[in-house]
């Protein structure tokens, strides 16, 4: 078994995730490493994904004639995303490893990074969905693909991170409500930008 | 069978009115909430009103937050508030038999409110919606509620008073100002009044009055909960008691002005609204002071989750509570409000409060209180564990699908054409939005789904057992 922590140990959690989270267990990958073979390509996905849809196709909002952006703003627009994406995991992992001393969990930073890594993993893979940017569609992937993500991190917590399933209940909890926060802002953060004439041509 | 207070002629805990909220509580979420998911279902399908005015979505929908709020939420704080109040004081509650009136005519208010608002008979305020009548009998009965729980306190054996009463006095005062001012109307007939302040003036006192009720009641009155009944499932004094008293006091102070937030771009002064907005910001500092101290209570007492279920859903109700709490301000910033403003990312946000905070605290604290208010084990925790994912999904489905369908009507409703003009118009977009109603639906199904196993469990572990008698403490020292 390849017990370094690979993009194929990864994508190995589609169909034993609780293997995976004993592989890593015994591992203390290195945060550059994980970010330079895991952490970035994921987060190159979406943003991928989204200008080729956008630019292709043009998003759909609902039943109404698909909104097209100049090629311009859409590479402003998905660098944006990719930089939003790798900060939020940065951030993230740094929060956990902030976290992990209140709930007695290991303290390596990669071992954050590659925690935080595999619960992106659902929300990376499902981003292809973006190839088709109609909103409800996305929608009706991404959110199976958060609660999967979910479900990673609840389960997974305690078994990587060497604490508790009820410690790691609580850590995986309050991550969550960070989580939620950051995607909020994410969003606000967005529609602000809008309402400052980056983006769709709206009468504000 | 006689009250066993009176038999025993020692001084007796009044719980037999905290078991009776709670059970009505709970009908009350399960009713509130089947009209939540029907008027969520004429959305996509209208023909589900049969053309009767009293199930039409105008009416409904107003019967739905009313049932909800004042028969769901207000039942429970005032079974909990007395609950708390009588062993944070050590003494029985002051009037019983007020307290007794309180309980059972707030529920005869709800229940004739509720079938006046099918009939519709309707104020058009927000949340205010019942007529003169019952206008008055809610003061009434608030004034009942203040005199038996300010009545406690006045009696109690414990010289200081702990944080919950400040939350949940604060809630009583707080309102009863709010519904006072915010009421008041020139009564026409029986069934017909109009508000005593017109245009601008109206709608400020209306979203005064709105907003408050959102934060003394929804949020400053769980707090209550929260301050009481976490630490008592943790079995660990509260992180920071010096925190939780600045948050409250910075709380009760900056919420009060945060009305005008829901006014922005209307005809009220622009300082009016600018104000809104920083006090909104501010807000969220003592907001977030109480959830860090629910955390850090808790997670100091993590092996209690080996044996509770009910810790699960107050630890969620914190993350849900930090996103409600942090995405108001959010949604009250100028640049972001005139995107949101309207559409439907509002009514997820008020749901990311009223499911993911206020809902899932109250099941919280039921699953702690209802075993013990009946000296029995819950009847099952697997039953428990599985209503802690179905309010889980339902809530994150519910608030995924508001905000891609709330940000979808922003960017529709305002986008332009080539030559400047509105590009879509308001009834393509409305047929538009049918995917995320759908997606609402199911989330709230799934919600309804799971209050109704609770209720199933609550009915199997209360079924042929009496409400246990319990005595202050400290007359049971000097009894010893």
């Amino acid at each position: 078994m390849d017990k370094a922590f690979s993009f194929f140990l990864v994508l190995r959690l589609l169909f034993q995730p609780t293997t995976v989270f004993k592989v890593l267990s015994d591992l203390q990958p290195s945060s550059v490493v994980v970010f330079l073979k895991i952490a970035l390509w994921f987060g190159i996905l979406p943003p991928l994904f989204a200008y080729i849809g956008a630019s292709n196709y043009g998003w759909r909002l609902g039943n109404v004639e698909p909104l097209f952006l100049p090629n311009q703003t859409l590479v402003v627009i998905s660098i944006a995303y990719f930089i939003a994406l790798l900060l939020g995991f940065i951030s993230t992992s740094i929060v956990s490893r902030w976290m992990a001393s209140t709930y007695g969990a290991r303290h390596a930073l990669g071992v954050h990074f590659a925690m935080i890594s595999i619960v992106g993993a659902p929300l990376a893979l499902g981003s292809v969905i973006h190839l088709y940017p109609d909103v409800f569609i996305n929608i009706l992937v991404l959110v199976p693909a958060i609660l999967w993500s979910m479900y990673l991190l609840y389960r997974g917590l305690p078994i990587v991170l060497h604490t508790t399933p009820e410690r790691g209940m609580l850590m995986a909890s309050s991550l969550i409500g960070y989580f939620l926060v950051a995607l909020v802002s994410l969003l606000g953060i967005t529609v602000a930008l809008w309402s400052y004439g980056i983006g769709p041509s709206l009468g504000v | 069978m006689a009250d066993p207070a009176k038999s025993l002629s020692v001084e007796i805990y009044s719980d037999r009115i905290v078991t009776v909220l709670v059970m009505f509580s709970i009908f009350w979420a399960v009713l509130g909430m089947f009209a939540g998911v029907y008027v969520a279902a004429q959305l996509i399908w209208p023909e589900l009103n049969f053309d009767n005015p009293w199930i039409s979505f105008g009416r409904l929908r107003t019967f739905h937050t009313n049932v909800v709020i004042f028969g769901f939420a207000v039942s429970a704080l005032m079974g909990t508030a007395y609950y708390s109040v009588q062993r944070t004081c050590h003494v029985r509650l002051f009037a019983p038999n007020l307290a007794w009136f309180t309980c059972w005519a707030w529920q005869i208010a709800i229940l004739l409110g509720g079938l006046s608002l099918l009939g519709g008979l309707n104020t058009s305020k927000e949340y205010a919606e019942l007529e003169w009548p019952f206008d008055i009998a809610i003061t009434v009965v608030w004034v009942c509620f203040a005199i038996v729980f300010f009545g406690t306190i006045a009696k109690r054996r414990i010289k200081e008073i702990y944080i919950s009463n400040w939350f949940y006095g604060g809630l009583i005062i707080v309102i009863a100002m709010l519904h006072i001012v915010n009421s008041m109307e020139l009564p026409v007939t029986l069934t017909k009044s109009y508000s005593l302040y017109a245009g601008a003036q109206d709608a400020i006192v209306q979203w005064w009055y709105g907003h408050n009720a959102v934060g003394f009641l929804l949020t400053g009155g769980f707090l209550g909960m929260m301050y009481y009944f976490l630490p008592k499932q943790a079995e660990r004094p509260i992180w920071s008691y010096r925190l939780s008293i600045v948050a409250f006091w910075a709380f009760a102070y900056s919420y009060i002005w945060a009305g005008p937030h829901h006014l922005h771009f209307n005809a009220i002064p622009e300082w009016v609204q600018n104000l809104g907005v920083i006090m909104s910001l501010i807000l969220l500092a003592p907001s977030w002071a109480s959830m860090v101290n629910g955390i850090m209570t808790v997670s100091t007492a993590w092996e209690k989750l080996r044996t509770d279920p009910a810790l699960k859903f107050i630890v969620l109700a914190l993350a849900f509570y930090g996103l409600a709490t942090f995405e108001g301000p959010m949604m009250a910033i100028k640049s972001v409000n005139v995107i949101s403003h309207f559409t439907d990312w509002t009514v997820g946000h008020v749901h990311s409060g009223a499911l993911g905070w206020n809902a899932l605290i109250t099941f919280g604290t039921f699953y702690f209180l209802v075993p013990r208010l009946v000296g029995a084990k819950l009847y099952s925790v697997r039953l428990a564990n599985i209503h802690f994912w179905m309010a889980l999904a339902g809530t994150i489905l519910y608030i995924v699908a508001m905000w891609g369908a709330g940000v979808s009507q922003g960017v529709l409703w305002l986008a332009l054409d080539q030559i400047g003009e509105l590009r879509y118009s308001f009834t393509d977009i409305m047929a538009a939005m049918n995917p995320y109603y759908l997606l609402r639906f199911i989330a709230g199904l799934i919600f309804l789904l799971g209050a109704m196993l609770m209720a199933f469990n609550f009915s199997m572990t209360i079924i042929g057992r009496r409400t246990i008698a319990v005595r202050p403490p400290m007359l049971t020292e000097s009894m010893a």
